[in-house]
């Protein structure tokens, strides 16, 4: 009996194997990373959208006339609270916000958290604001990667706030946690995976039953020309197969039909 | 060698081997009044059939062994 490690069927099982999990492996890399980027493109789409709507229903003149201390006016608290409205609504929505552009620097105008959570007040400076938000300014933007400052890891999507006349007074800033956006890109991470899954287990499976199948009818024909080396002409090869396997169990056959013959015609050693 | 018997003997290869015209020749000599195979007549094949089902069973077979008698059976 040949050794597991050296039988055909190991080297079969262990080779298929080892090919569906590269194939698998690459297809997953490959289309987990595609799926990734993709997703936070239509995130990044979909804040810009958000933005864009957003903006358009805030009173740019009174922002523009917003100044520090001004946050008990009625026009702030009804900005605030519509800003609050929004993001109630929008569960995805981390922070919602309004900044104006003050020389080289930015500063948030109106803080949908201002006086319920730890709002920014109008004039709060914001330090880190990168060329992603700087272009809201003027066109509907987002950021290309995550930030992270002091309020947490978000995605941002900006748009610009026009007055009246249709001069850019200001921007809105929606952020999303980055959690949500990994949520997402871990649920089709998981999908994909769990497909994989199920894919290397029928292809398993099919790998087992064919090579069990050919091995088995492998042995059969071992089997039978070991008894016939023996000296036992007693037997019979019953392999029948429409491949290469089946040929061979054929030729095999027509091998043992003309040992049996002549085996039982010995007073004549030619014909 | 007559052009049947050379017929009835390259079906037989394929199912025999190579001592397939041992055999035939043993079968028509045995059983068809000690006739030589390479003499074999149209007359003789239903005969020869027969005892190649029979015989070829204890060698081959039983379903390969009817198929090789068919195949003889069809060149009478």
């Amino acid at each position: 009996m040949t050794p597991w490690q050296q039988s055909i069927q190991t080297k079969l099982t262990v080779s298929f194997i080892v090919l569906i999990l590269v194939i698998s492996g690459l297809t997953f890399v490959f289309t987990y990373g595609e799926t990734k980027s993709a997703l936070k493109e239509t995130t990044q789409d979909e804040l810009k959208a958000l933005a864009v709507i957003i903006a358009t229903q805030i009173d740019g003149d009174a922002m523009a006339a917003f100044q520090p201390g001004d946050e008990e006016m009625a026009e702030f608290i009804a900005i605030r609270d519509q800003l609050d409205t929004i993001r109630s609504s929008n569960p995805e929505i981390l922070y919602l916000y309004t900044m104006r552009s003050v020389g080289d620097t930015v500063e948030f105008v109106v803080d949908a958290d201002y006086g319920i959570d730890d709002g920014a007040a109008i004039g709060d400076l914001y330090d880190e604001a990168g060329s992603d938000l700087l272009a809201g300014f003027t066109a509907p933007s987002a950021d290309s990667e995550f930030t992270t400052d002091q309020w947490g890891t978000v995605l941002s999507g900006y748009a610009p706030i026009k007055d009246s006349a249709g001069a850019v007074v200001g921007l809105v800033g929606v952020d999303m946690d980055s959690s949500r956006v990994i949520d997402r890109q871990d649920f089709i991470g998981n999908t994909i995976f769990v497909v994989i899954g199920i894919a290397i287990l029928v292809a398993g499976g099919f790998i087992a039953l064919f090579s069990r199948t050919i091995i088995r009818d492998i042995k059969k024909l071992n089997e039978t020309a070991n008894a016939i080396s023996m000296g036992n002409t007693d037997v019979s090869v019953d392999v029948e197969r429409k491949d290469e396997i089946g040929e061979l169990a054929e030729s095999f056959g027509r091998m043992v039909a003309s040992l049996k013959i002549m085996m039982m015609d010995p007073e004549d050693g030619t014909k | 060698m007559s052009q049947l018997s050379d017929e009835v003997l390259k079906v037989s290869l394929q199912y025999l081997g190579p001592a397939a015209e041992r055999f035939l020749e043993r079968q028509t000599k045995s059983h068809l009044n000690g006739l030589a195979f390479t003499d074999l007549q149209k007359s003789h094949i239903p005969d020869l059939a027969t005892w190649v089902r029979t015989s070829a069973s204890l060698i081959i077979d039983k379903k390969k062994a009817e198929e090789l008698a068919t195949r003889i059976t069809r060149m009478g």
